[in-house]
């Protein structure tokens, strides 16, 4: 202990000094093993899901000292979820979601968020894959249309739309005309919507494509917005598109949204998410937290490979997950109507949901091939698994694991 | 090329889709070589020694020609939108209603001319693009996607919007976050008109310097005039972090900034004490479990939850003001602060100070803090009574005093082997270790 102790002067040493703390009855160098984090960590959620009072203690003391968001991925690991297994301990989960909220809303600036989400972009086809995906499926639902109308309900803060608007633009003789409604549910965006609006509008402008652009404050209760509060008129031809945006719905409300999407008489339903399940193991402490260990560890293992080792965007991309973590882990109700939830589901989930009131569309050869050519643009590691016969939707992969879900829509 | 509509007497052709398709038209009635042109033709014939004869361009007007498209669907099969070329209509065809059998490898472009596809082969990959603002890119899609949030692109408009903020500065702030944490439906759009505009450091500047002042009057106002120092230090302090954190856009951060972390490290009960009144947490095993909070000024626990509920007021000056944590130890000594509660004002300041004095009167402590024990684990956990003292006030301090949350430091030396919970263990000074979080 007095070991442990000594060090806590200076977290930058390398903590090889570590020894055995005669209390712990876990592995007598942790550091050492591979993959510490994922054992300690599960053990953690262990005791408080029994309520091992000084486990409990020992764990998160011991979490604390090997954690390090700035360290490799274990120690990123253990940080993250420290943070969210120490909140689920105490209850203070929802207060600390929304500190951590209103902090991130006070800080993101449309600079802060371009840089991130774009360098994101570059180094990893984590986002891209869905908008290539979805532009594909909208440009082939809506093809001979001259007035679209796409609302957007994602968290893509407009980035899947310049190589549509270039699309558009080089296609066909006549361009049509496109009405763009954004249709925002993360406190943040909603600040920086008007600075992206600005530059859509230009872009726009700039391609030669007649442009309107939106924005819709979304009430959390995406399940009653309305045709006349998004705009949606008789002549237009709609294509919805939610990239990471069910996820967001509230668990109890998400039939209620495929619903309200249905009514509005899309001609396409493009959707994306990410492929981890929150939702059906929500009452289950213990096992919820295995899924979200399993997840973000791909995760953060991904970041790490793709990004420089120094990257400020990677350290941003990581904090988000530490807020996510906790929303999932650690917040009491948010499964209720209007609330906002980060509650994932896996493809198959979604299927099940969307099949009430959607048919599936596959995507044409066209598309997958641009899918794929997107693929090679990255580092290796990427790949499109050929769809089987009953699969809904593509998933992307990585290191064989797939990782993001995208499928398309018909009412 | 002339529109049928420019020059009504023109000829209107239509050729049959296969006339279309069709590459060699000409003939050579010697050896049957094929040719896209008449003119190829005449030159291939004088190899033959056959009489040739090439059409010149006649000085008289020629009648003019224009082609309409077979497929019927198109717009270019009116002869209002003819086209005037036969190699362009040809093209036409074939891209446009043509099966596009040629596909590029790299880029899966598809193209139904092979002389196109070949053309795009050549350069597909090897080009770079270039942006106004002079990144250079290799890929297509991400040049593109760059280019439409680039500030090249949008230097017109933040020019207009610089124009019209400067005017406008008062109000930015509040409005942003008046969206915050409510849902206020599509009448929000209205809103945005030329009120905001993109975050950038100058514009910040000259906010939060005159918002950061109106605060300190609002407060008192709001106030009744004589607000506990207490409080007022406390929005201090959340003022200070919340401007540093927009400006370093990192609520995690906290090399750059102490009092950030500080801020944001109350959650993992980090914050320092540095109060010579608080005494040893060690004492704790005679920590009144049951005490309700007496004797503190009401408004710090008014206001603590207040911080962080959806009171818009708060919200927008929080976020428009960034005094650098000098400015508000300096106002803090103008406050005059009366040491009627230094824990407040120790956690300003004792962010910056080292950290080799934390002991805490338990006691007094959880008087302050009111210690109803809300953690599971502290119920259950009777004999680890040391643990379940902590934790409960651990516990009460994050309810109620999130700002406040102090960082209780048990010297090891002195504590024997009480140091068991890790409430004690964290001697990491601020900058470096509160990246531990909650430490």
């Amino acid at each position: 202990m007095v070991n442990l102790l000594s060090m806590h002067n200076n977290i930058n040493e390398p903590q090889t000094s570590h020894t055995s703390s005669s209390r712990s009855s876990e592995s007598s160098n942790p550091l050492e093993a591979k993959k510490w984090a994922s054992k300690i960590l599960r053990d953690c959620a262990k005791a408080i899901s029994g309520n091992d009072s000084s486990k409990i203690n020992h764990l998160l003391w011991m979490l604390n000292e090997l954690a390090s968001p700035y360290g490799d991925c274990d120690q990123k690991l253990a940080s993250h979820f420290l943070q969210a297994l120490f909140c689920k301990a105490f209850e203070s989960g929802n207060q600390c979601y929304k500190t951590l909220t209103s902090v991130v809303e006070r800080s993101h600036s449309f600079e802060s968020s371009r840089k991130v989400i774009l360098k994101f972009q570059e180094v990893s086809p984590w986002t891209t894959f869905g908008h290539v995906a979805s532009n594909g499926a909208i440009l082939e639902a809506l093809e001979g249309e001259t007035k679209l109308h796409i609302l957007d309900i994602s968290n893509t803060f407009c980035t899947q739309w310049p190589t549509l608007l270039e699309a558009l633009a080089t296609k066909s003789d006549e361009t049509p005309h496109l009405k763009l409604t954004v249709v925002v549910t993360l406190g943040m965006a909603r600040s920086i919507m008007k600075e992206i609006g600005q530059r859509m509008e230009k872009f726009a402008r700039l391609m030669g494509v007649p442009f309107e652009f939106h924005v819709v404050i979304g009430s959390l209760r995406l399940g009653e917005l309305t045709r006349e509060e998004l705009g949606v008129q008789e002549d237009e031809a709609i294509a919805v598109n939610c990239v990471g945006a069910l996820q967001r719905i509230s668990v109890e409300e998400r039939d209620e949204v495929v619903r309200m999407l249905h009514a509005l008489k899309p001609k396409v339903v493009t959707v994306v998410e990410e492929e981890a399940d929150f939702t059906s193991s929500r009452n289950d402490f213990v096992k919820c937290f295995e899924e979200c260990l399993r997840f973000y560890t791909l995760y953060f293992e991904m970041l790490e490979e793709c990004f420089v080792p120094t990257s400020n965007e990677r350290l941003m991309l990581e904090r988000e997950c530490s807020r996510s973590i906790i929303r999932v882990l650690a917040c009491e109700g948010g499964d209720g109507v209007g609330e906002e939830s980060e509650r994932r589901e896996r493809g198959i989930q979604w299927c099940e949901k969307l099949k009430k009131s959607f048919t599936p569309v596959r995507y044409s050869d066209d598309v997958v091939d641009d899918v794929k050519a997107l693929l090679k643009r990255y580092r290796a590691g990427w790949s499109l698994p050929p769809a089987q016969a009953e699969d809904t939707g593509l998933y992307l992969t990585w290191k064989e694991e797939p990782v993001v879900w995208a499928s398309a829509w018909k009412p | 090329m002339l529109k049928n509509m420019a020059d009504p007497e023109a000829e209107v052709i239509a050729l049959s889709p296969k006339t279309l398709m069709a590459t060699n038209r000409f003939l050579c009635e010697i050896c049957g070589k094929g040719f896209q042109r008449d003119q190829n033709l005449q030159l291939h014939r004088r190899g033959h020694n056959l009489p040739w004869k090439l059409r010149q361009r006649s000085s008289k007007e020629p009648k003019k020609r224009v082609y309409v498209c077979p497929e019927k669907s198109c717009v270019h099969n009116h002869p209002s939108r003819a086209l005037g070329d036969l190699t362009g209509i040809k093209k036409h065809f074939c891209r446009k209603h043509g099966e596009k059998k040629w596909k590029c490898e790299k880029c899966s472009k598809r193209y139904a001319v092979q002389s196109d596809w070949k053309a795009h082969s050549k350069t597909c990959g090897t080009r770079e693009y270039r942006c106004d603002c002079g990144t250079l890119f290799s890929r297509r899609d991400s040049f593109i996607t760059h280019r439409a949030f680039c500030d090249a692109l949008a230097e017109e408009t933040a020019r207009v919007n610089a124009a019209s903020n400067i005017s406008n500065t008062m109000t930015t702030g509040s409005l942003n976050y008046h969206l915050m944490g409510t849902s206020h439906g599509p009448s929000m759009v209205q809103h945005f008109s030329s009120i905001f505009k993109p975050i950038s450091s100058n514009n910040e500047t000259v906010d939060q310097t005159r918002s950061g002042l109106s605060l300190w009057r609002d407060i008192q106002e709001s106030q009744g005039g004589n607000p506990p120092i207490n409080n007022n230090i406390q929005e201090m302090h959340q003022i200070g972090s919340g401007g540093a954190v927009t400006l370093y856009s990192d609520p995690f951060s906290s090399c750059s900034n102490p009092q950030q972390s500080d801020q944001m490290s109350w959650v993992f009960g980090s914050n320092k004490l540095s109060s010579p009144s608080a005494g040893e947490l060690t004492s704790s095993t005679s920590l009144p479990i049951g005490t309700t909070i007496k004797d503190v000024p009401s408004p710090h626990l008014v206001s603590a939850p207040s911080l962080f509920s959806t009171q818009h007021q708060q919200h927008q000056h929080l976020s428009s003001a960034s005094m650098s944590a000098t400015a508000l130890l300096q106002k803090a000594a103008q406050m005059g602060a009366t040491s009627t509660d230094p824990l407040f004002l120790g956690s300003g300041i004792g962010v910056k100070s080292n950290n080799n004095n934390y002991v805490q009167d338990g006691n007094k402590y959880n008087a302050l803090f009111g210690s109803n024990p809300t953690s599971n684990i502290v119920r259950n956990n009777q004999e680890n009574s040391v643990a379940a003292d902590d934790l409960s006030s651990w516990n009460q301090m994050q309810m109620y005093h999130p700002a406040k949350r102090s960082r209780i430091q048990k010297d090891d030396r002195t504590e024997g082997e009480q140091t068991r919970d890790f409430l004690g263990v964290g001697v990491q000074t601020i900058c470096p270790s509160s990246m531990n979080g909650w430490m």
